[in-house]
């Protein structure tokens, strides 16, 4: 088991790419959308700056698709037949795939801190001692069930047509769910409709170190119910390989 | 480094005569190789055979007689192997005293419509050296997965040792070089093999597994940077890293080329001195002559013929005689003395001759205008390809020689 997860976590870090779009990214993103909305504060927030709450958004973002970023691996991995390989191993189905989410998870953690950094240094951003370990760590956790669907796609979509569902994934978490754009605009139908959206509530929790407010627990129920089903499709997806085969 | 493994090919040199297998080999066998060996091979075994064939299929050397006549006409096969290969399966565990490395009853796999594997009995002693042959899809893949737990059997078992084969493989028991399935990409093969390693409880030191698959002079390298015959290599290596008592191989050299096929069966070779089970699926005839102490071939999903690499090359022994035959049915050029079996392909007779001389005497007497004669020895290839056909002319002289022998 340990000697699986070293060289997962080998690989992951020899990808220079991955680095890029996991870390460069969201920070450029955050600081190109910091200069659109300039000082600005968002209007009935008594007093909460873009800055601040897009960085919230951003450091969820940044949790997202580096947690996303097992998917190509897996579905690589499937296509060249090594799972077939480790199936010729002691490896249990299960270590693969707990692996593949706690690598996920692994390179999920410096990318909110990354966004953290900056909106503190370059924006100017003040969050109590708690607001900043909730928009880490909280966005961290929150991000499990992120780095469950990674998975999930991997397993169930094909190399080839995978980026194509991850840029629908970036479109509809990114933009409707709250992740790249403020939802404060939106009418209150679709911020409804976005509710069911598990970035949604990873951008709430984050968002959550600002507004000072006991949402987290229902993020959480939601966050938490995303990870079961997106598990239960895992499973039901290797087994489903197991007979076929 | 380079030495030691110069002279452990020598060594291996003398022992390739498949020192391992043959002790144990009795034991399984014993149902076709006793019919074959003793009878002795060829011409009086094939008369011998044929007339036992159709009629009494338990006989214990069923798998011989259903390969002579299957041999002259792949068809026989169709319905009776089931009928065929039953005395193995009872027989041979019985009196093996011990667990057999493989055995496989009654096994049956279908996907969807598609009927992949349509009932195969097989056991393999400790120690054999198996090549299984067929054309493709023949169901070989398919029963290499099931052997490997890879893919669940619609009917019938197996076991590796008296194990379920994913318990054997997850002890390390059983491993493969399976067809695809490939290194990751971003890994040195070294890297690959540590990782491997840790898996297992009691892995072969890396030294030895890099000795034994030959391959210490690619190990520091990137999977990309592997050739084909490189990459099957390593993965050879990553096979032996369990230290499997049996090993399976799924046409492991169809990468290679010849200097790769010939390294590849050089460490193949001292794996299977040191008493290891080898089952290999392969397309290179000349590789299952060489390499194998057991020949089963498949077809449709069924065995058509199990015996010794001679025993198979015995079953089409005899001389193949093509002539062009104007006006003459293969019904009646298979009553000619000495033809053991005929069809007309391409307008061309092909008849087998337990004794060509009496059939070409026969033929020209018979046929005034019989032209174009041809006649060959038959091999390991033939064999194949006879047993192995699958189109019509062969299946009408099927039922010919079931009738005969009836």
């Amino acid at each position: 088991m340990t000697g699986y997860l070293a060289i997962e976590i080998k690989r992951m870090l020899r990808g220079p790419r991955f680095i890029v779009f996991a870390f460069v990214v969201p920070v450029v993103m955050y600081l190109l959308e910091c200069m659109l909305y300039k000082k600005q504060t968002i209007p009935h927030s008594h007093g909460i700056t873009y800055s601040a709450w897009l960085m919230c958004s951003l450091a969820a973002y940044s949790a997202f698709t580096s947690s996303m970023h097992t998917t190509a691996r897996v579905s690589h991995e499937r296509q060249i037949g090594w799972h077939r390989q480790l199936r010729l191993t002691p490896l249990l189905p299960r270590t693969y795939l707990l692996t593949k989410v706690f690598v996920a998870m692994v390179v999920a953690l410096p990318g909110p801190a990354f966004v953290a950094l900056f909106g503190w240094l370059v924006q100017d951003v003040h969050l109590s001692a708690s607001g900043w370990l909730q928009i880490t760590l909280g966005i961290w956790i929150a991000a499990l069930p992120c780095a469950v669907l990674g998975l999930v796609i991997g397993l169930y979509v094909a190399p080839e047509q995978q980026q194509m569902y991850l840029q629908g994934l970036i479109i509809l978490f990114g933009f409707l769910g709250g992740l790249l754009l403020p939802t404060t605009g939106f009418p209150d139908w679709l911020v409804n409709i976005i509710k069911v959206m598990p970035s949604y509530w990873l951008a709430d929790i984050g968002h959550g170190a600002l507004l000072h407010d006991t949402r987290a627990l229902v993020g959480a129920a939601v966050l938490a119910a995303w990870t079961l089903v997106l598990s239960g499709a895992v499973v039901l997806s290797y087994r489903r390989e197991a007979a076929r085969a | 480094m380079t030495t030691t493994p110069k002279t452990r090919t020598e060594r291996d040199e003398g022992g390739t005569t498949v020192t391992a297998p043959s002790p144990t080999q009795p034991q399984t066998e014993t149902p076709s190789t006793d019919a074959a060996s003793k009878t002795g091979r060829g011409k009086k075994r094939a008369g011998a055979k044929r007339r036992t064939g159709a009629k009494t299929p338990a006989a214990v050397q069923a798998p011989a007689d259903e390969q002579k006549p299957a041999a002259v006409q792949a068809p026989t096969g169709e319905q009776k192997p089931d009928a065929v290969q039953e005395p193995k399966p009872v027989k041979g565990p019985r009196h093996a005293a011990p667990e057999p490395a493989l055995r496989i009853t009654g096994l049956r796999k279908d996907y969807g419509d598609v009927k992949a594997v349509r009932g195969v009995d097989l056991t393999i002693a400790p120690g054999e050296v198996v090549a299984l042959l067929g054309p493709n899809g023949a169901g070989k893949s398919t029963t290499v997965d099931m052997i490997l737990g890879l893919a669940k059997p619609t009917a019938g078992s197996i076991t590796v040792f008296g194990k379920v084969p994913y318990v054997a493989v997850r002890e390390g028991l059983a491993s493969a070089v399976l067809q695809e399935g490939s290194l990751i990409d971003d890994l040195s093969v070294r890297e690959t093999l540590g990782m491997i390693s840790s898996l297992y409880k009691d892995p072969l030191p890396m030294d030895e597994v890099l000795r034994r698959a030959n391959i210490e002079d690619i190990v520091d390298r990137r999977g990309t940077k592997l050739s084909g015959g490189q990459r099957q290599r390593a993965r050879f290596a990553c096979a032996l890293v369990g230290n499997p008592q049996l090993l399976i191989l799924d046409e492991p050299t169809s990468a290679m080329d010849v200097g790769s096929r010939r390294k590849f069966w050089e460490s193949m070779r001292k794996f299977t001195d040191t008493g290891r089970t080898v089952v290999f699926a392969t397309h290179y005839l000349d590789e299952a002559e060489e390499f194998a102490d057991r020949v089963v071939l498949m077809r449709s999903g069924q065995i058509a013929a199990d015996g010794t690499v001679a025993e198979i090359r015995a079953l089409t022994a005899g001389r193949l005689l093509r002539a062009a035959v104007p006006g003459a049915t293969a019904d009646e050029l298979k009553k000619l003395p000495g033809v053991t079996a005929a069809s007309i392909r391409l307008g061309q007779a092909e008849l087998h001759c337990d004794d060509s001389d009496a059939a070409v005497r026969a033929l020209v007497t018979r046929y005034a205008d019989a032209h174009d004669i041809e006649i060959s020895a038959t091999g390991l290839e033939e064999a194949f390809l006879t047993l192995t056909s699958d189109d019509d002319a062969s299946q009408d002289d099927t039922r010919n020689t079931e009738d005969e022998a009836a």
